[in-house]
């Protein structure tokens, strides 16, 4: 890489014409990333050291937001536990889940494309529409979950309507809606040499051998892109609490988002709003570093060590 | 071969065979699994509100009550949602698509000072959650620009290079197209736009078609943006008409459920036509990340 690198850095190497056609072709990243992107991460920042609530002119009052936010704000505290809770039960389930529907596609099996299709058709739905679908699959006399358990004799649950099955729940649907995952997983798979596999059983290596030994290693890549896509999304959570429970019952289900979105929306607390987004942006970030910090430990590379 | 080791071949060969068969068994099941709530939602859609109380409830409608859906569109007023979706999709795939493909280009195949400075920023915006803008950008829009109930806050946004995920995945596919095939263009005198448009855009079509069908699925999936934006009943999306559906209609589950199914639908023909590509694109993302 750096040999070919090289010459290029030399600055009698950049064409002018091709530069000028280069920076046109980016006028568009450069009003996005500057307008929609940088500048608004600052302005977050800025606004979140006022008290601005959209009607009067902004004052600065320095720490005031976050110190409210962290010694009186009522929701803060079941917000932030709420939304790891929910980010946690979705991120397992649906890594777990997709891992084993990928595995099973992976196998020689009629119709996989067809099959395929089926599992990531949940994906491709409206999302408040599947909330809204599911919560009468949720309903608390007659929906579908319900019978089951009346079924099996089991007394009858609220769902999301009871304030302690309501994350649970929510995972649930989080799970069937992670198809993305599973095709990811199943080109990962496919990736796998099968040489590998071979060799190990000539040597005698039985399947669960061969799946913590072989497919496990040679999937971690994948398996640190799925889990680091699926946590940045699962702790920006908000539509079911938009669509469904509005942050009910009680706070069981008033996620961090959803939180921001009450107090800049409904309250026009503009910003105070904006230290709680900065509280989402710490969490998501720490978060993304411990994943990154572990990841050297647990993922398996190909070519060796790269540094 | 020797004939103990052909008879281990066979065993193998045997084995596997079951193994398939089971695993076939099993991906059927959980496929039901996974069809069975959006069954489940389309059945009642079908049914009396004296059927859904039914114990117990039975899977299949007794006389598919298509009347339901005449009934439901004289309240949700599914075609308009779906002409004010469309208002909003159409002109964001269309320009999200052609920015993000003029912003890979440069990255993939131009030469430029301050082309590493630029990449880092784009690829650092990816890691950037969308919900630490929202309230900054709202108050761009609407303060500093004064857009007010209208759809600019939402399509505009695709007109700055589609997002970084959509630049990076365009560039991933660019990269690899052979040069060779620019390089030829170069000699009989094209020049680098002549390029992209007549060389590179045919030969990245699956990649620009999956763009679109991700900023279609974004925007679908939106609620929070567009509730923000929107006020007006008249301006509402699909996601939002059936959200306010639902809260006029709490407790008549076969006509809730009509309109549900009305909303699935755009979605599963849109992803029927493009499945195949759907499928190369997320393998691409997450293949050459």
């Amino acid at each position: 890489m750096e040999t070919i690198n090289k010459p290029l850095k030399r600055r009698s190497r950049y064409n002018s014409s091709e530069a000028r056609v280069a920076y046109i072709c980016l006028i568009p990243a450069f009003l996005g990333l500057f307008f929609l992107t940088y500048a608004p991460l600052v302005g977050v920042l800025g606004i979140s050291l006022t008290n601005w609530t959209g009607l009067k002119s902004p004052e600065f009052i320095g720490f005031d937001n976050y110190v409210q936010l962290f010694t009186k704000d009522p929701y803060i505290k079941d917000s932030i536990i709420a939304t790891i809770y929910f980010a946690f039960l979705s991120v397992i389930g649906s890594m777990v889940y997709s891992f084993f529907i990928a595995m099973l596609l992976n196998r020689k099996i009629p119709a996989r494309g067809f099959l395929r299709a089926v599992f990531y058709v949940p994906f491709v739905l409206p999302a408040a529409a599947i909330y809204v679908g599911w919560s009468w699959l949720y309903e608390a006399n007659f929906g579908f979950f319900n019978f089951l358990l009346s079924k099996v004799g089991l007394n009858k649950v609220l769902f999301i309507a009871d304030s302690s099955y309501v994350v649970p729940s929510l995972s649930l649907i989080s799970v069937w809606l992670s198809g993305n995952l599973i095709v990811i997983f199943l080109a990962g798979l496919q990736n796998v040499p099968s040489v590998y596999h071979e060799a190990a059983e000539v040597d005698g290596a039985g399947g669960w051998k061969r799946f913590i030994h072989i497919t496990l290693p040679s999937m971690s890549p994948i398996i640190f892109y799925n889990l680091l896509m699926s946590l940045i999304a699962n702790l920006q959570v908000v539509t079911p609490a938009l669509a469904l429970t509005n942050g009910g019952p009680g706070n069981s289900s008033r996620f961090l988002t959803y939180l921001m979105y009450d107090q800049a929306f409904v309250n026009y607390k503009l910003g105070y709003a904006c230290a709680t987004t900065f509280v989402i942006f710490a969490i998501l970030a720490v978060f993304t570093a411990l994943l990154f910090k572990t990841s050297n430990r647990w993922i398996y590379n190909e070519g060796g060590d790269d540094k | 071969m020797s004939a103990v080791a052909y008879g281990r071949l066979r065993s193998r060969k045997r084995k596997e065979r079951t193994m398939n068969i089971v695993t076939f068994v099993v991906v059927i099941i959980c496929a039901a699994l996974v069809l069975f709530p959006i069954w489940w939602i389309f059945r009642t859609s079908l049914m009396t509100n004296a059927e859904i109380y039914r114990y117990p409830p039975s899977l299949v409608p007794e006389n598919w009550l298509f009347s339901n859906y005449e009934k439901t569109l004289k309240v949700f007023k599914f075609w308009k949602y779906l002409w004010n979706t469309m208002l909003i999709i159409v002109p964001s795939c269309l320009a999200g698509t052609f920015t993000a493909t003029l912003c890979g280009y440069a990255f993939a195949r131009l030469r430029f000072r301050g082309k590493n400075l630029i990449w880092a920023l784009c690829v650092g915006s990816m890691l950037l959650p969308a919900m630490v803008t929202l309230i900054p950008l709202y108050i761009g829009w609407t303060r500093g620009l004064g857009i007010h109930d209208s759809y600019m806050p939402l399509i505009l946004p695709y007109f700055c290079g589609g997002g970084a995920f959509n630049i990076f995945l365009i560039r991933q596919f660019m990269m690899s197209i052979p040069r060779e095939l620019d390089q030829a263009a170069t000699i009989d005198g094209a020049g680098y736009f002549r390029i992209l448009f007549s060389i590179i855009m045919p030969a990245i079509r699956p990649a620009m078609i999956v763009v679109a069908l991700f900023i279609f699925i974004g925007l679908w999936n939106d609620l929070l943006q567009q509730m923000i934006y929107i006020n007006s009943s008249d301006k509402y999306t699909i996601a939002l008409g059936l959200t306010n559906f639902r809260g006029q209609l709490k407790s008549d589950w076969s006509l809730t459920m009509a309109a549900t199914c009305l909303s699935f639908a755009p979605g599963v023909i849109f992803y029927l036509i493009g499945q195949k590509y759907f499928v190369e694109g997320i393998t691409l993302t997450g293949m050459k990340a």
